[in-house]
């Protein structure tokens, strides 16, 4: 009941928040952190739940974002109609990903979706048809509303809070499903898990093809509001690491985790390039480390497991 | 239910934590005229951001101070903008950090939030071309003094000018000169284009030929590689058995070193050698191979010149503050400054649609300009119609400008000598 409760109020709070701010930069932030929670969240999917830990989910978030802009280029269409197009090939791609490198465990696993992730970026950005290394850009000025292109960053913000709260319900559906159970017992030991009859791979490429698809997502949702593509911005080993952080960061394996990482995350990133603009540069990424490290020493299970501690010492 | 309470404190208090110090604007003055520069001042570009940031700092206080001494430069001889009353300028900096989305969104602040009257940057063209929309949309005057990539200026914006010479321009230059090299009695009949293919590579190369087929210059090979070669003995060989009158490299610097060692290896000196920019242009490279490239000729926009000219000075002034020679990138940047600072003063407002209209009807003379453009005007999509380069040689340790003559500090030395 009061977990509800507190969901509730904070899913609240979210989407008030912008409104709030009542200033575009900020509110920009606040629909960034909400798509950056998309596709820490899908990355949670396999990442956290299944404990498959890929750092090559880019592969996914630039489906998504060049099919937008390359269905644009080729057909004159709104680029979200490039939306559907790129869940398509991104689960195409988790399959022909998936099936040899599941076999792989642990570090060998992470290690084979980066090398993966590199080959696909330093294809496309020698590729013609996808524009190279110039990249693809999205309708130079909006030429109707199907072209989502807003000055405010309002509609987005409500447009990603939304297919968020999609994805939050999928994966809260999930976690109490069997195939919930059956995740948690291949995070936990695959070996185990195969033995007490669980079909381990049949699980695994469900959860990474959910998850595949909601990344693609993610990058057509970017494309769409940014309007260029180009093989660093969509495919670089950034974009893939930065989904893990935020997960980390929050709590990788829990529902609401990769949200609370990208609320902080995604605001500093922008606050200290304000901050700072032309003095402290690079300071974002002696941040991003700092964080890293405090994590991995202090809470591996994010920060969402410091609070369910304090609950739970309070009972 | 205090437990539920203090967990959604402290929930509140990590999601308002970062965003505590945007909410407080640091305080500014309130009579500068601030301009949006984005740059990359971190990532991959950052060594290029930073030397353009210097620039820009010396060109601010160029402004902002009397410089008596810089005749025909905009702005120089009083402080601030005289047609403002001499309100002074403000450069407020953003780190595009080598990412098109964060370089939106830092227009997006630099504009709803520093209020700045025009945006300047963004060096990558795809950041150029995501920062530029921004602008756009917002009615804010965008200048972009760096980026080369062609479609910048197909898009029909309004609000979009761009003062540096693109990949045509480039074209005319090589091909202007084959053709007066022909005048003058030179044989150059074939020519062999060396590049590897990223964009830069590709485009150059497509420009090139482009230009060469218009003005009757047979192109007569081309040569492609892969960009951080480890062996280029092939494509010299293919080079050698053709022996073409001239050869033209587009290439990175680890490219251009490479392929420097590998001619001399392979005992081969075309009679004329064109090294575009990048790779050629980079002080490693003139470092570690230029003893064995003596003669090669490169493009630049700008070049010190003659002392007592405007160009020299703005080096010297440059050199002197931060102890080596303005940079080709770093001196378009501030030439396109100039232009746009210029244009807020003939405004005579900080109001957008005046310093538009002001950018639309520069006309900005040779005297004025420190680069080798021979003017600056723009065209209905916002391109400078009058940019143009001059070309160099390599002698010795310098590059000295000997094409077109009338620029020319040094003579011509061919045919191509590469190593003594």
């Amino acid at each position: 009941m009061s977990r509800r409760f507190t969901a509730l109020v904070v899913v609240a709070v979210l989407l008030a928040a912008p409104l709030l701010l009542g200033n575009a930069f900020l509110q920009r932030v606040a629909a960034l952190v909400m798509l950056a929670a998309i596709s820490a969240s899908a990355w949670n999917l396999i990442g956290g739940y299944a404990g498959q830990v890929s750092i090559g989910h880019a592969v996914f978030f630039g489906a998504g974002a060049y099919s937008a802009l390359l269905v644009y280029k080729l057909t004159d269409w709104p680029p979200i109609a490039g939306a559907p197009v790129g869940v398509a090939v991104s689960l195409l791609l988790a399959c022909v990903i998936g099936l040899p490198t599941f076999r792989l465990r642990g570090h060998y696993f992470s290690m084979a979706t980066i090398a993966v992730a590199e080959l696909i970026r330093i294809v496309v950005s020698n590729w013609q048809f996808v524009g190279a290394a110039v990249g693809l850009m999205g309708p130079a000025v909006p030429r109707s509303l199907a072209d989502l292109s807003f000055l405010s960053p309002l509609p987005y913000f409500y447009l990603f809070a939304a297919v968020l709260a999609v994805l939050l319900f999928l994966t809260w559906q999930m976690q109490r499903s069997r195939m919930g159970f059956y995740l948690g017992a291949i995070r936990a030991g695959e070996r185990a898990a195969l033995s007490l009859g669980v079909p381990v791979l049949r699980y695994k490429l469900l959860a990474l093809l959910l998850s595949a698809g909601f990344t693609a997502l993610a990058g057509s949702l970017y494309a769409v509001m940014v309007g260029f593509v180009d093989a660093e911005s969509a495919l670089g080993i950034l974009i893939s690491v930065q989904m893990v952080i935020i997960a980390a960061l929050g709590g990788a394996g829990t529902l609401f985790g990769p949200l609370l990482g990208a609320a902080i995350l995604i605001p500093l990133q922008e606050t200290t390039n304000a901050l700072f603009g032309g003095g402290g540069t690079g300071l974002t990424y002696i941040v991003y480390g700092a964080i890293i490290l405090l994590i991995a020493r202090f809470r591996p299970g994010g920060l969402l497991e410091l609070l369910h501690w304090r609950r739970r010492r309070v009972a | 239910m205090p437990n539920v309470r203090r967990r959604l404190l402290l929930l509140a208090g990590l999601l308002a934590a970062p965003s505590l110090p945007v909410i407080a604007p640091p305080a500014a003055a309130e009579d500068t005229v601030k301009i949006g520069v984005i740059e990359p001042l971190s990532g991959g570009a950052a060594s290029a951001g930073q030397a353009i940031k210097a620039a820009l700092e010396l060109g601010t206080e160029i402004v902002n101070t009397p410089y008596p001494d810089m005749q025909g430069l905009p702005l120089a001889a009083g402080t601030g903008f005289p047609g403002l009353g001499g309100r002074k300028l403000e450069l407020d900096y953003a780190d595009n950090q080598g990412s098109p989305a964060v370089g939106q969104n830092q227009a997006l602040r630099l504009i709803t939030q520093d209020h700045v009257v025009a945006l300047f940057g963004a060096y990558q063209s795809g950041i150029t071309l995501t920062t530029s929309a921004v602008a756009e949309r917002y009615g804010i005057p965008f200048l972009a003094p760096e980026s080369v990539a062609t479609n910048l200026t197909e898009r029909g914006f309004k609000w979009f000018f761009r003062t540096t010479p693109i990949g045509p321009d480039i074209a005319r230059a090589y091909i202007g000169f084959v053709l007066d090299q022909r005048k003058q009695g030179r044989k150059i009949d074939s020519v062999a284009i060396v590049n590897d293919t990223t964009e830069y590579g590709t485009s150059i190369a497509e420009v090139i030929k482009k230009q060469a087929d218009a003005e009757g210059v047979k192109v007569t090979q081309n040569v492609t590689y892969n960009v951080n070669a480890t062996d280029v003995s092939s494509q010299v060989l293919q080079l050698k058995q053709a022996s073409p009158d001239l050869v033209i490299f587009i290439s990175y610097t680890s490219d251009a070193i490479l392929y420097a060692r590998t001619m001399k290896n392979l005992d081969y000196r075309p009679p004329i050698v064109i090294g575009d920019d990048s790779g050629f242009s980079d002080p490693s490279f003139i470092e570690s191979v230029g003893d064995l490239v003596q003669g090669a000729i490169n493009r630049s926009a700008f070049a010190p010149g003659r002392p007592g000219t405007l160009s020299y000075k703005m080096n010297a002034l440059y050199h002197q503050r931060f102890g080596r020679d303005l940079d080709e990138t770093s001196a378009r940047s501030l030439q396109g400054f100039f232009v746009l600072v210029d244009a807020i003063n003939r405004a005579g407002s900080t109001d957008p649609g005046k310093i538009q209209a002001a950018l639309r009807a520069t006309d900005m003379k040779p005297a004025q300009l420190f680069t080798g453009y021979n003017g600056v005007k723009f065209d209905d999509k916002g391109q400078n119609t009058e940019s143009a380069m001059l070309l160099t040689q390599l002698q010795g340790k310098d590059y000295v400008a000997v094409w077109p003559q009338a620029e020319a500090t040094g003579s011509l030395q061919l045919p191509y000598a590469g190593w003594k």
